[in-house]
């Protein structure tokens, strides 16, 4: 089967653009990212479907080849599924700007909290309560400087 | 019976479309999602002994004449999962009806709570039973987006941060997915996993190469198979006790059984072993040493979680009937002791208001029964012997010690290394929450932080200041400190003092308790269960049956 | 055998409930469990003593080759009784020695009555594996029983070093059976006593397996957890550290011995770790003051001397050190509940406290005397005769070898080191008992309470048969001869209390002399010891060594949890790059099978999609990125015009622009532009991957679609479309029928992203408020103020924002909307459309409502829950999912198969038009969910954020 050079240029550099944008900090741009991933995909299948054609309907008959109609039945599939990504994202984007004044996506408190202990070079909290200091009770033996 | 095949995905949509309907009928929708779930797991165990006795269940959907639709298959791999996890998630919601889904102090929205799970329950079904490579996309789908909904449940700002890293990576690789399929389609104009696994055979190598390597990048960010399991431990412990045990039970696990279908049926003949096993090792070794420094009993279990899909990487990446029996013991094991322990923990939450190690303490005392509720299967997790842990990791060492590669030999001492870690991790816990006393567990929290939050102990002060709202930790920290009247009291004196609930809801004890049954069960039935393991494992080795099963007149 | 074991289960799951009825009076009830198992191993001593085996075989998981056998020869039976009978009689001593207020008694019977059970198991269970999971229960019960106090960290951290350092070494220990019975095919040890393999791997998993034998042990390096351990109460450090579990590993190296004591390396590490440890072990003891650290260290020496003795493997030591084992059972566990009654009725176990305690206390002086004997190797105890018949064994080992490589200096070297150990157990055997009876000067005598003879029966019966085994030996020989007997080389010479004089005979009373002598000056050795007292421990190595492990965990963790979702991204794509990356590059680039395009169309498209992508990625301003989004979405609909598939270009149309308004809508309350980020090297970071990926894809496309040979399935499609699916539109028969399977899962995605709209947006309100005009308040001016209206919620409308032309277009228009979206839905089936258009043309037929008059103009426009719109939906999807199981059919099969009526091709329709309803259903609720969310829920807040805004109006 031939692959369309245009089309699977296209989406690539789409794709690329994609990731450029998922790499962002603000969610609105990560989603915006994930959108033109979506489309970039969507061209994708296309390309999977081979040569263009007549619309897959049965019936009027003009002849010449028709376009294969299963990669088109999954693309519709994909892009409403599209749609509940951008519709949910939205709504988590709106709802962190609600909590903090601004969309951009937080680091993990707990993982930074692990990474000033790396830092600081100290033992986890929970080593340091279970057997941190040595135990209470050295027991004294003979001859030990006491 | 073929028409059983569907019902565990259809019932439960049915049954979030009725529950949906009953929006503002709670009574109403407990009646629904519970009696639907029950009907699964009765239909997914007549399923599994169907199964079992005369070989992969096909349906064509539709009828339509294959290979145009889409087929469902159950042989013994789907129909042990499909069983497995319904009876899970009966438990947990069972569990979460107990404790009214009225999780920490906010509202959550609970007429969307039991539609949402039924569809994630649908999801993960679907996932098992797909026999077409894009509905096995459209099923990660229903299941993913159900898993944003509950994770994300009151929207709090710790849920929208953990939320944000789940929905942004999983949305990934969806589209990742999405690319995957595109290849395939293109490369072989079929979907259907019985017709690919015969022309993606066809392909010149290093093609097939590339979907492979593509596909299983794709489920091994699902599974949490390192260096793709990091997104995980920050997402799960933030969500609600028992949404974070389902996702614990059941979503890693598709992946890993996406994994496994890919090796045995899509690629049987290009093992990939080596880089399989690597990834095993690095996933157990590192997510268990994530364990261990963690505080937080959730979040260390997180991450004992991701160590220990090492394990079933490690039984599928030996790619011997004897690997992939360990690993299929494995799954089943590992569902339903994590998803036991985070119950666990949810009980632990509900009854002392906590699962931080800075805060809690003399549980052992304090509560007894949920002594035991931990304990037990906090051992099971860590392979002490006879129960279910141990089975499954001497399945994977043996077969492991069999291939005899320098490499399975290291992946059997690290599979070691992981569960003394794993026991030590877990010990610690128990040394801490359980036996330390309320009043001494009090003190050590009051020594992180004083009142005005300052450094207090070097090493100490990212308990205190810095982003305070933003961890458990600081919370704790501060509610043990804070100046209101309940300050100065440790555990054991807010309980006297009423101010943490008496008892546990029977409900609850029960979902928990009834699931560690399950996985002791796993012990007693260990002679048959290895038995039908081994041979679902010889199934997967030669996909034979499962591709006349499915194409009969053979694939054209 | 099982039943007995399964008889300590039972009794351990009862035990708590009697202890909570009768308190500690429970105990002696308890005790009749082991006595019981003890009288049955008893009842079975000729049969064994006649060397013969009692088996008993269970299938349990056949796969893995772990069955529940067992196994009891000379060896089994002798550490059977040993655990059987010193388990019952300290349960019968815990009678006295706990108060019944003891907190965490209750618990404390159920686990060590587990722990007797376990141990049992252990001695008796002859699948190795078997052997490994009573070995695991053990450790754990052990941990249990050691936090007994758990308020103390002591304890805490002492349970938890055993539990690990044991584990540590039970893991080796398995993976050293699993290779054992990998090598030799089985793990049954009397199939592998008849005929033991060899080999490298045996060797390397006899190591193995020893490592475990060492760490239980408590044998040097891992000698320091045992003595830790003494924070457990005594009777539980007279069972498990004296009498049981730390007799396990010397358990296991007297079973391995008869098959593996000829594996390279086995003499060697086991003699030189026990000599060591006898000899580390006593020398601790003497320096101790407390009495039961005392023993504790004079255990773990006397475990070194049981593991050399047991390594060498000659037929007379053999015999000799099974004699030692049981002596040292029986005396080491009376010395400790000796101690125990010394604690108890003094208050202190302290040597520089207690003084005189055997003048107020004379029997238990006796008894401890008695014990005391016995093991320092005092005539006529047992402890006596079964040294000397080591000595004597170890002398002809020295002399002539017998066939175990150790004649010459190596044997020699053993008895010096083992003599000396015995020398420095006399002295600390005379230490112990001048230091708990002795009166000593200038100390005032200790108050003595009065002791109950039930007290001190347990100890007295210890030391009596120490006593009596004494004069026994021919017997005892007679019982212990067939586990001798199953080592190849060397003679067997009787035990008895009078060989005449001979080595043995000799050595031993060398040894006590010495011993004498240094407990005479004692106080030159205590200036001696503080002179090379070591400043390194073993423990302090056990320390750093978690330590380390922990500060790894963090620092590893540190560097893999970057807590940043861009972090885990870019990992993930950078996977992607590198593996099917590099497999594109293998493949190499060929020309062949690549057009540049159908139509030139397509590169014009698809240029005008790039640039608004780029565009997209360099706008700062929120709206323009929405907008150039927008560009490549219309693009994207135009390239499938051009590739035929008109209904893909009509759904993406209609989603694009539904995106479009969702996304202005929620994104109006957001900062204009995006927060300002400095230009940094993450830039050249994010763009890199993006191109490589990119780059990755385009190869990964052009190979695929390369390697196309096969016809597609979708080439089977037309005919029965037409025929069986009844329509002409493939793509929707597809969607509908062949594939509604998709279908189905995809309305259900939606379903679940609808609801999590709502909830993200009304978080507080489980259910959304629909308020029409009707409910607002009757003195609300504005309803009259600003009739006419074409709208009816146009009235709720500020002024300033309404537009009356787009209120009478959107009242002309409306309708009209929504007949042709029903068009398409019932259309969709031949041409295109179908239910995904005709919902998105509702929704957005809803959406100009709500542009047009506010959000109660929505609510009259729809007075219904999203919600139920989307359960109704669902339902009756799935609803036509199911109804073809009535028939008979499959889930989702056109019913056209089943009802034979006239006009068949109606009645198919109908099913498959029922499903299809159920998603236009399904994409309504979705869409009236986004608007009331985005639109009206967001207009609420507004108005509840800004309350001038109110005022305003």
């Amino acid at each position: 089967m031939t692959a369309n050079a245009a089309l699977i240029l296209t989406s690539a550099a789409v794709i690329g653009c994609a990731v450029y944008l998922i790499l962002e900090r603000s969610l609105t741009r990560v989603l915006v990212g994930l959108v033109l991933l979506s489309n970039g995909v969507n061209i994708l299948f296309l390309v999977a479907g081979g040569r263009r054609g007549r619309a897959p309907i049965l019936g009027s008959d003009q002849g010449g080849r028709v376009s294969d109609p299963l990669p088109q039945a999954l693309v519709l599939t994909a892009i409403v599924i599209g749609l509940g990504t951008t519709a949910f994202l939205l709504a988590m984007a709106h709802r962190s700007w609600q909590l903090t004044g601004h969309d951009d996506v937080q680091d993990d408190a707990e993982d930074a909290a692990v990474r000033r202990l790396a830092a600081e070079d100290e033992a986890s909290d929970s080593f340091d309560l279970a057997l941190g200091a040595a135990p209470d009770e050295v027991p004294e033996e003979e001859g030990r400087s006491t | 019976m073929t028409e059983l095949v569907p019902l565990p995905v259809v019932l439960p949509l049915f049954g979030a479309g009725v529950t949906l309907m009953l929006a503002h009928r709670p009574a109403a929708q407990r009646v629904v999602s519970t009696a639907t779930l029950s009907a699964v797991v009765g239909i997914s165990a007549v399923l599994m002994v169907q199964v079992d006795r005369s070989g992969p269940q096909v349906l064509w959907v539709g009828a339509w004449p294959e290979p145009l639709g889409i087929s469902l298959v159950a042989d013994r791999l789907s129909a042990l999962l499909v069983l497995v996890s319904a009876i899970v998630s009966l438990a947990v919601l069972v569990f979460s009806i107990g404790q009214g889904m009225t999780d920490d102090d906010q509202d959550t929205p609970l007429t969307i709570y039991h539609p949402t799970f039924l569809v994630l329950v649908a999801g993960v079904s679907n996932a098992f039973l797909a026999g077409d490579l894009f509905n096995l996309f459209v099923s990660f789908e229903i299941l993913l987006f159900a898993s944003y909904v509950l994770l994300t449940l009151g929207g709090t700002g710790a849920r929208i941060r953990a939320g944000t890293i789940y929905v942004v990576v999983n949305m990934l690789s969806s589209a990742l997915f999405l690319i995957a399929l595109a290849a395939v389609y293109a490369a072989t104009g079929s979907l259907n996993l019985a017709q690919l696994s015969e022309r993606l055979a066809q392909l010149p190598g290093s093609v097939a190469l590339m979907i492979h390597l593509l596909l299983l990048t794709v489920f091994a960010i699902k599974a949490a198979v390192f260096p793709l399991s990091f997104w995980l431990p920050d997402s799960y412990p933030t969500a609600p006790a028992p949404v974070t045990a389902v996702f614990a039970g059941l979503l890693t696990k598709v992946g890993v059984y996406a994994i496994i279908r890919t090796q045995t049926l899509l690629f049987p003949d290009r093992p990939l072993s080596g880089l399989l096993l690597c990834a095993a090792l690095a996933t157990m070794v590192i997510g268990i040493l994530g364990a261990v420094a963690q505080s937080d009993i959730k979040r260390m279990l997180s991450f004992t979680l991701v160590s220990h899909i090492g394990y079933m990487i490690f039984g599928v990446g030996l790619a011997t009937t004897a690997g992939y029996t360990g690993a299929i013991f494995y799954v089943v094991h590992h569902i339903t002791i994590q998803t036991a322990l985070f119950l666990v923990l949810g009980l632990v939450e509900y009854r002392a208001g906590s699962t931080s190690l800075i805060r809690l303490g003399g549980l052992a005392r304090v509560a007894p029964l949920l002594g035991i509720l931990f304990f037990v299967p906090a051992m099971n997790l860590s392979g002490i012997p006879p129960m279910s842990g141990f089975l499954g990791k001497v399945a994977l060492a043996e077969a492991g010690l069999r291939v005899g590669t320098p490499l399975a030999y290291a992946l059997v001492a690290g599979s070691m290394a992981t569960s003394l870690l794993t026991l030590y991790a877990l010990a610690k816990a128990w040394n801490l929450a359980f036996w330390r006393t309320p009043a001494e567990a009090h003190d050590t929290a009051r020594t992180l932080s004083d009142p005005h939050g300052t450094v207090v102990r070097h090493g100490r002060h990212l308990h205190v200041h810095g982003s305070v709202f933003e961890t458990r930790d600081v919370e704790e920290a501060r509610r043990v400190v804070d100046e209101d009247e309940e300050s100065d009291l440790d555990l054991q004196q807010l309980m006297d003092a009423d101010a943490l609930p008496r008892r546990m809801p029977a409900t609850m004890v029960g979902a928990t308790a009834g699931l560690i049954g399950v996985s002791l069960a796993l012990t007693i039935v260990a002679g048959p269960l290895f038995g039908y393991a081994e041979r679902a494992a010889s199934d997967l080795r030669d996909p034979g049956d499962y591709i006349s099963a499915v194409l009969p007149g053979g694939s054209r | 055998m099982l039943e007995l074991v399964l008889a300590h289960v039972v009794a351990s799951v009862v035990a708590p409930g009697l202890v909570r009825l009768w308190g500690r009076r429970a105990f002696p009830i308890i005790a009749l469990v082991p006595l019981a198992a003890f009288v049955w191993t008893v009842s079975h001593s000729n049969a064994v003593a006649d060397g013969r085996t009692l088996t008993q075989n269970i299938s349990w998981v056949p796969v893995l080759d772990l069955q529940l056998s067992f196994a009891m020869a000379t060896l089994q039976w002798l550490l059977a009784l040993v655990v059987t009978g010193v388990g019952a009689l300290v349960l019968f001593y815990c009678t006295w020695y706990f108060a019944d207020d003891e907190p965490g008694l209750v618990s404390f019977a159920g686990n060590f009555t587990a722990f007797a059970g376990s141990m049992l198991g252990l001695v008796l269970a002859d699948n190795l594996l078997l052997v490994y999971v009573f070995w695991e229960l053990t450790t754990i019960f052990s941990y249990l029983l050691i936090g007994f106090d758990p308020t103390k960290r002591a304890s805490r951290q002492a349970a938890l070093q055993a539990l690990i350092v044991t584990t540590f070494g039970g893991l080796a220990m398995l993976v050293g059976i699993l290779l054992l019975g990998n090598a030799s095919g089985s793990y049954q040890m009397t199939e592998l006593l008849a005929d033991p393999p060899g080999g490298t791997a045996v060797s390397v998993a006899v190591a193995l397996l020893l490592v475990g034998a060492i760490t239980k042990s408590a044998l040097v390096p891992f000698h320091f957890w045992l003595p830790a351990a003494m924070a457990a109460p005594t009777p539980v450090s007279a069972y498990l550290h004296a009498a049981a579990m730390v007799k396990a590993g010397v358990f296991l190296v007297a079973l391995l011995a008869p098959a593996f004591a000829g594996t390279p390396g086995w003499r060697p590490l086991l003699l030189t770790l026990g000599v060591a440890t006898m000899l580390l072990g006593a020398w601790r003891a003497l320096r101790q003051y407390d009495l039961k650290l005392l023993l504790a260290y004079g255990t773990v020496s006397q475990l070194g001397f049981l593991v050399a003795l047991l390594a060498v493997g000659t037929r007379d030591v053999a015999l000799a050190s099974l004699a030692m084992l049981l002596a040292h059972a029986l005396f080491k566990a009376a010395l400790f509940l000796v101690v125990g009654i010394v604690d108890h009725a003094t208050g202190t176990r302290d040597i520089r406290l207690l003084s005189a305690v055997g003048r107020g206390a004379p029997v238990l002086l006796t008894v401890a005397a008695v014990a005391g004997a016995s093991m320092a190797g005092v005539p006529p105890l047992t402890g006596f005769v079964a040294k000397e018949g080591v000595y004597g064994g170890l002398v002809q080992v020295a002399t002539h070898g017998e066939g175990t490589g150790l004649a010459g200096w190596p044997g020699w070297a053993v008895v010096v080191g083992l003599l000396a150990g015995s020398t420095l157990t006399m002295a600390y055997t005379l230490r112990f008992l001048w230091g708990a009876f002795a009166r000593k000067p200038r100390l005032p005598d200790t108050v003595v309470e009065p002791i109950s003879l039930g007290f001190v029966a347990a100890p007295a019966l210890l030391a009596v048969l120490s006593l009596l085994l004494g004069f026994l030996g021919p017997a005892e020989t007679r019982l212990l001869r067939p586990y001798a007997l199953s080592f190849p080389a060397g003679p067997l010479e009787e035990l008895a209390l009078w060989h005449g004089v001979n080595a043995g005979l000799i050595l031993s009373i060398l040894a006590l002399v010495a011993g004498l002598v240094l407990h005479r000056w004692r106080s030159v050795l205590a200036d001696v010891q503080a002179a090379v007292g070591p400043s390194w421990s073993a423990e302090r190595g056990y320390r750093a060594t978690v330590r380390m492990l922990d500060r790894t965990a963090v620092e590893v963790t540190g560097f893999t949890q970057r807590g940043s979702a861009s972090a885990y991204l870019s990992v993930i794509l950078t996977v992607v790059v590198v593996l099917p990356g590099a497999a594109v590059l293998l493949h190499g680039w060929s020309g062949e099978h690549v057009v540049a395009w159908d139509l030139p169309a397509q590169a014009l498209v698809g240029g005008v999609i790039v640039l608004a992508a780029v565009l997209t990625v360099r706008s700062r301003r929120r709206l323009k990125a929405v907008v150039m989004l927008g560009v490549t979405g219309y693009g994207t609909a135009t390239l499938f015009v051009v590739h035929g598939a008109p209904d893909l270009a009509l759904t993406q149309t209609l989603v694009e622009t539904v995106s479009l308004v969702v996304f202005v809508l929620a994104l109006r309350r957001l900062p204009e532009y995006f927060t300002d980020r400095p230009f940094t090297r993450r830039r050249y970071w994010q763009t890199a991957i993006g191109a490589l990926t990119a780059v990755a894809v385009a190869g990964l496309m052009f190979a695929a679609t390369g390697a196309r040979t096969a016809t597609p399935v979708s080439a089977g499609l037309p005919g029965p479309v037409r025929t069986f699916g009844g329509g002409h539109n493939i793509v929707n028969v597809t969607l509908v029928d062949v594939r509604a399977w998709d279908t189905m899962g995809e309305i259900a995605v939606l379903v679940a992203a609808a609801t999590g709209v709502a909830s993200l947006i009304f978080i507080r309100r489980s259910r959304v408020v629909i308020r029409r005009v009707s409910d607002l308040p009757r003195d609300d001016a504005r309803a009259q103020t600003t009739a006419p209206t074409w709208l009816r919620g146009g009235g709720t409308v500020p002024p300033e924002r309404r537009s009356v032309i787009f209120e009478v277009i959107t009242r002309l228009v409306f309708h009209t909307i929504v007949v042709f979206s029903i068009y398409l839905l019932f259309a969709g089936h031949n041409h295109p459309g179908g239910g995904f258009a005709a919902g998105l043309v509702t929704g957005l037929a809803l959406v100009v409502r709500y542009l047009a008059g506010g959000r109660y103009e929505l609510d009259e426009a729809a007075p219904i829950q999203a919600g139920t719109l989307l359960g109704v939906g669902l339902f009756v999807a799935t609803g036509a999912g199911l109804l073809p199981l009535a028939f008979g059919g499959a889930v989702l099969q056109s019913a056209i198969l089943d009802l034979h009526l006239p006009l068949l091709g109606d009645v198919h329709l109908v099913t498959s038009l029922l499903f299809d309803v159920g998603v236009y259903l399904v994409v309504v609720g979705l869409m009236l969910d986004l608007v009331r969310s985005f639109g009206s829920g967001i207009d609420r807040q507004i108005l509840a954020d800004e309350p001038e805004a109110v005022d305003a109006r």
